[in-house]
């Protein structure tokens, strides 16, 4: 492909001052820049950005200093329960109808209860595939599946990742005080 | 006993051994220095989790050690690393070429003093008589009176492994690497040599030991011959692929550059390799320069008197911290400069460092010829080198910046009177782009 004439913008670089063209002393200049972050962060001083991450953690710090938002912040998944401590989920297909990513399974079945037709016999969410965008929490007409500020979840194999429907609901009795329905 | 087995064989033996061993765990604690050091100018942390407890509940007290265990760790991860070979990769040249790059690398450093003069006593204090005695030995590999060109040599050689690398790699970015890498190392041992010479011009001779006496005598030879110090410090950066001069293996242009296709251990040879060069070249310019094992400046301490074994212990971790230091600070300036374009980096050293380097030595000639060598004098003489340079600066040639430099006998730069189609050949090109019609767009 070729590039035609006059479609070649050319531009000509400002002049270099007479200090610029030796370049040693903006060089110099740039050695005093380097010394001062090396000397102001060293061992964790005054410039340092980082946060040492598992003892420290962003819920540990207010939300308007960078602490983590629990109210929205997009985590792993729970199932929510009802009253009776029941899974709230109505089995509608919302959510995996939804989903950019595909990572929602629902079996229905018939519910066992009056106030419903239909309930989760399956309910599995693959948390490698999911993207964390928090649609299913927006598809879901009775607010039975929600997204918690849980992050650091770890698994041995990718079948362990495949949360199913105790575990959901598990993570559900774990993360209920932290973030409230 | 053979004649040729003495008191320096052994000595020389003994250092080489302890020498390759030091050397290369400074280059596995260099590898966490530039680490730490990056982490520490970028206001980050760096390593400091990996300590010596091995997961042993018994050695938790060895846990943390502010990241010390990094370099083991790192070692341990390129070892048990595949070792994978791409496929279609030139096999022979392929394994071949960090072995080429190593050996160099391991090689230089035996013509550096670094202990100085030993009296060949060992002496412990609850004892009557010393254990050995054996005469005066230097702590050196090889005592050698062409030390200074051995070592020029071997460092030439190494730029074999870095192009080898890269042709054998079958990648095209390699290839670059290795190719922009030949060009420059061939380039700036001309500055090298020549700023160089101007240090044995004034000391006469070629060999390690008579350098570090004449420093002792005359003072270091960064305050006489400043700009050769310099020159000497830019083109062993340039030398060792360092930045800001570490086109070969520029991530942003390409990819990992020469060892883009090498993993674990042979990949770990040219890391290694890297920082050897680097050890080896900067201790060179201590020697050269810096006053070899002398810790001060204008005090003689030692000098090329004969020590005990502690003195020479003293003198060679003298030696090693000034090394060290001056590779911390080639860090700073890797974190400072940003790296050049390949073609400025040609310019520089054809049109920058040669000429002042042709000066400084035409200079240094003068002043030996008219035996004017003091410090002040050669002091002098630099300061004019300088001024003459700034002088002429503004009427050195200078590269057109950002032209578009036309490969004549192209397609599109034909040779006059041939005639060519200059029309693109593809068809998703003609798609992509009409030829007729997009200069309104301006």
């Amino acid at each position: 492909m070729a590039i035609r004439d006059d479609e070649v913008i050319v531009l000509t670089t400002p002049p270099m001052s007479r200090s610029e063209a030796v370049y040693l002393p903006n060089i110099i200049k740039g050695f005093g820049t380097t010394l001062r972050h090396f000397f102001t962060s060293f061992g964790q001083g005054k410039t340092s950005r980082t946060m040492q991450y598992p003892e420290q953690r962003r819920e540990h710090l207010p939300v308007l200093e960078g602490g983590l938002n629990a109210s929205n912040f997009r985590g792993v998944h729970r199932l929510n329960r009802d009253e009776e401590g029941r899974v709230k989920c109505v089995a509608c297909m919302m959510c995996p109808t939804i989903c950019p990513a595909r990572c929602i399974h629902i079996e229905a079945a018939e519910s066992p209860w009056d106030d419903r037709e239909k309930y989760p016999k399956k309910f599995e969410i693959d948390e490698l595939r999911c993207i964390y965008c928090g649609m299913c929490e927006e598809a879901c007409p009775v607010d039975a599946i929600e997204l918690t500020p849980e992050y650091d979840i770890v698994g041995k194999s990718r079948q362990e990742m495949i949360f199913d429907k105790e575990k959901l609901l598990h993570v559900y009795d774990v993360t209920i005080g932290k973030k409230p329905m | 006993m053979p004649t040729w087995f003495n008191a320096q064989l052994v000595t020389s033996a003994l250092t080489i051994i302890v020498m390759v061993h030091v050397i290369l765990v400074t280059c596995a604690y260099l590898v966490y220095f530039e680490r730490k050091i990056s982490a520490y100018i970028q206001d980050r942390i760096g390593p400091n989790r990996v300590g010596f407890d091995f997961g042993l509940p018994a050695l938790a007290f060895l846990k943390g050690c502010i990241g010390l265990g990094q370099s083991l760790a790192d070692g341990i991860k390129f070892v048990l690393k595949e070792d994978y070979t791409p496929a279609r990769v030139d096999k022979v040249l392929f394994t071949l070429a960090p072995a080429i790059i190593i050996v160099p690398a391991l090689i230089g450093f035996i013509i550096i003093p670094w202990g100085g003069t030993w009296s060949g006593v060992l002496h412990l204090p609850f004892m009557e008589k010393p254990i050995v005695d054996a005469g005066e030995v230097v702590v050196v590999g090889a005592n050698i009176n062409v030390g200074v060109v051995y070592l020029l040599a071997v460092a030439a050689l190494g730029v074999y492994g870095v192009t080898l690398g890269g042709w054998a790699s079958n990648n095209k970015f390699s290839f670059l690497g290795g190719l922009r890498a030949t060009a420059q190392m061939i380039s700036y041992e001309i500055p090298m040599g020549l700023s160089i010479l101007a240090v044995l011009l004034l000391v006469g001779s070629l060999g390690a030991m008579s350098i570090a006496q004449y420093q002792f005598e005359h003072g270091w030879l960064v305050f006489s011959q400043p700009l050769a110090f310099v020159l000497f410090y830019i083109c062993s950066l340039a030398e060792s692929n360092r930045a800001p001069f570490d086109n070969a293996e520029a991530e942003q242009e390409l990819v990992g550059g020469y060892h883009t296709e090498y993993s674990a251990m042979r990949f770990a040879m040219f890391f290694l390799a890297e920082y050897a060069h680097l050890v080896t070249g900067t201790a060179f310019l201590v020697l050269l320069f810096l006053g070899a094992w002398e810790p001060l400046p204008f005090v003689t301490i030692w000098g090329d008197e004969a020590t005990g074994i502690l003195g020479v212990l003293a003198k060679a971790a003298i030696f090693m911290g000034k090394v060290v230091l001056l590779v911390c600070f080639g860090m700073v300036i890797r974190w400072t400069i940003p790296r050049l374009r390949y073609d400025q980096v040609m310019m520089m050293a054809w049109s920058a460092l040669i000429p002042l380097s042709l000066l400084v030595v035409v200079a240094t000639s003068v002043m030996v010829y008219l035996g004017k060598t003091g410090m002040g004098w050669m002091l002098a003489a630099n300061g004019a080198c300088l001024v003459l340079a700034l002088l002429a600066q503004p009427f050195m040639p200078r590269a057109l910046s950002n032209r578009r430099v036309p490969l004549y006998g192209s397609r599109f730069s034909p040779v006059a009177g041939e005639a060519v189609n200059t029309a693109p050949t593809d068809a998703m090109a003609l798609e992509d782009r009409p030829v007729q019609g997009t200069a309104a767009l301006r």
